[in-house]
């Protein structure tokens, strides 16, 4: 299987960790030893010292390493940090950057239509894929607002969340999950029987979650190879394929 | 890739390994409020275990830490229909103390029952109280399996509250349910101070890094492999475990050494202990 991990990163966290990468050397290590050929990356400053701070160390330390693919953090097109939504995205363009992430509760805003309008108008037709952790009141209003927004969403799961997620996935057709989290017995399988394997992309969330516990469940799913090779790696080369900033 | 572990290479491509059975030592058992299992009930668990090589759970059903009167013998129906798979521990509701009591009073009669869980934050009812005296007196006179639930911080079952208890009781064993989650100094702490006090996994083994911190810091031979069936995929806490930087020595310990040595005097074949017959599974 050739594994593309949509959800890792690196870089040194504000408090103790059992696990720190500081550089993107180690991570690639990591990537080595579990049989992961390439994944989508972000810089762990980006959560814990500021998105600017971020999306410029993941594009510089990722320079390197082909199989490493940055992605940034989106802000409030109203507080023109990032330039405007225009110089946003030619800035995406000209590093590469092929896949975005919010952090609303880290930095502090609500996703939603009156705050990011004028940057999802641009993303829909664009097709880039928006991350987001399962703040499912959010997720329910946004994709409500912008039902052919293309968003995957990272880390849920701990109490399966399923009930939550189904009747967003049975609506809105370019939502996708990663399955860092996804730790269901059968789960996978049986999300895979009713909407098909086109919706789910691996990701592990390393870190902080251990890198071989998605791989293992993954691997060992109850699908077909084609499933499989579909979650484990391609889905996500075509959302990137798809996309253009 | 380069992790060169046999026991991880047997998983990723056999989805098992003959040479390394798995035992999971933390279990529930049918639906619960709060999410969604696709499979409940003890067909789905089996074919879970059967898929990763699982030869044992040990279980407390979901109904047992609220009405344990008839969620353990729910518990108890499920080990009578599948002797060599499933355990149980008896839960107790430290709210009820007359129902404490009667649990263990029942507890020689139900077949299959390893010792007695305990959900001090589910039941908002500290480690520590005077209700659970009577459970942890039994457990220690018969040798008994204790399984918490512990978290970091909590003030109901932190690690430091189990490590009040456990020196009290040096004949029952007791095991740290989520290794004290977060709180993972207080935890490897108590693990390694107490011969009677072991690590579950469960939940913790996401953290990366945690199972290597145990086995450096406590010893693989005091962590226990555990998934909260029907909750966690037994095939995510193997892949934590495989794809850990650690021996597979350590991997063996974790996955089935100590539990079998935990779970010996339980089960047939096994000499039981003097005057302690009355307390074996039946299987
Ligand atoms: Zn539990």
């Amino acid at each position: 299987m050739r594994f593309f991990d949509c959800n890792v990163g690196f870089g040194q966290p504000p408090n103790a960790a059992a696990t720190v990468l500081r550089t993107a050397e180690e991570l690639v290590r990591e990537l080595d030893f579990c049989g992961v050929a390439e994944a989508l990356v972000h810089h762990t400053a980006i959560r814990h010292e500021s998105a600017q701070a971020g999306n410029c160390l993941v594009v510089d330390e990722t320079a390197d390493h082909a199989r490493l693919h940055p992605t940034w953090a989106i802000l409030p097109p109203q507080t023109h940090e990032f330039g405007t939504v225009h110089e946003f995205l030619a800035d995406m363009r000209r590093h590469g950057v092929g896949a975005l992430r919010a952090y609303p509760a880290e930095h502090r805003y609500l996703l939603n239509g009156l705050t990011f309008g004028s940057l999802f108008e641009e993303l829909v037709p664009r097709r880039i894929p928006l991350m987001v952790g399962p703040h499912w009141a959010a997720l329910t209003q946004l994709l409500a607002d912008f039902p052919d927004l293309t968003v995957i969403i990272v880390g849920h799961g701990d109490w399966g969340d399923d009930r939550y997620f189904r009747p967003l996935v049975a609506r809105y057709p370019r939502l996708h999950l990663d399955t860092s989290n996804y730790q269901t017995p059968d789960g996978i399988a049986d999300f895979v029987g009713q909407y098909g394997h086109e919706r789910l992309v691996y990701g592990s969330g390393f870190p902080p979650f251990q890198m071989g516990g998605a791989l293992l469940t993954l691997a060992r799913a109850d699908i077909s190879d084609e499933g499989k090779e579909a979650i484990a790696g391609e889905n996500l080369r075509r959302l990137l394929r798809e996309a253009d900033p | 890739m380069t992790n060169s572990s046999p026991i991880a290479q047997d998983f990723l491509t056999r989805g098992r390994c003959e040479t390394c059975p798995v035992v999971d030592m933390h279990g529930h058992y049918g639906p619960f409020r709060g999410i969604y299992f696709p499979s409940p009930y003890a067909d789905g668990m089996l074919r879970a275990m059967d898929r990763a090589g699982v030869a044992r759970v040990v279980c407390s059903s979901h109904t047992s830490l609220v009405d344990p009167e008839r969620g353990n013998r729910e518990m108890a129906q499920v080990i009578r229909d599948h002797p060599d798979r499933f355990l149980g521990y008896r839960a107790v509701n430290p709210n009820y103390p007359d129902q404490v009591e009667a649990e263990i009073a029942r507890f020689p009669h139900d077949a299959g029952f390893v010792g007695f869980k305990f959900h001090p934050s589910g039941n908002c009812y500290p480690l520590t109280g005077d209700n659970y005296l009577p459970a942890l007196e039994y457990a220690h006179q018969q040798r008994l399996i204790v399984l918490s639930h512990t978290w970091g911080a909590s003030q109901y079952d932190s690690p430091e509250m189990l490590g009040e208890v456990a020196p009290k009781y040096p004949d029952a064993t007791f095991i740290m349910g989520h290794s004290g989650y977060g709180e993972w100094d207080a935890a490897f702490g108590v693990a390694r101070d107490n011969p009677n006090v072991y690590l579950d996994l469960t939940a913790a083994y996401k953290v990366a890094g945690i199972i290597e911190r145990i086995c450096r810091e406590v010893g693989s031979q005091k962590a226990l492999f555990g998934t909260d069936l029907p909750w966690f995929d037994p095939y995510y806490c193997i892949g934590c475990i495989c794809f850990s930087h650690i021996t597979d020595d350590e991997r063996r310990n974790i996955l089935h050494r100590t539990a079998d040595r935990l779970l010996a005097p339980f089960l047939t074949g096994s000499q039981p202990p003097e005057g302690k017959q009355e307390r074996r599974g039946s299987d």
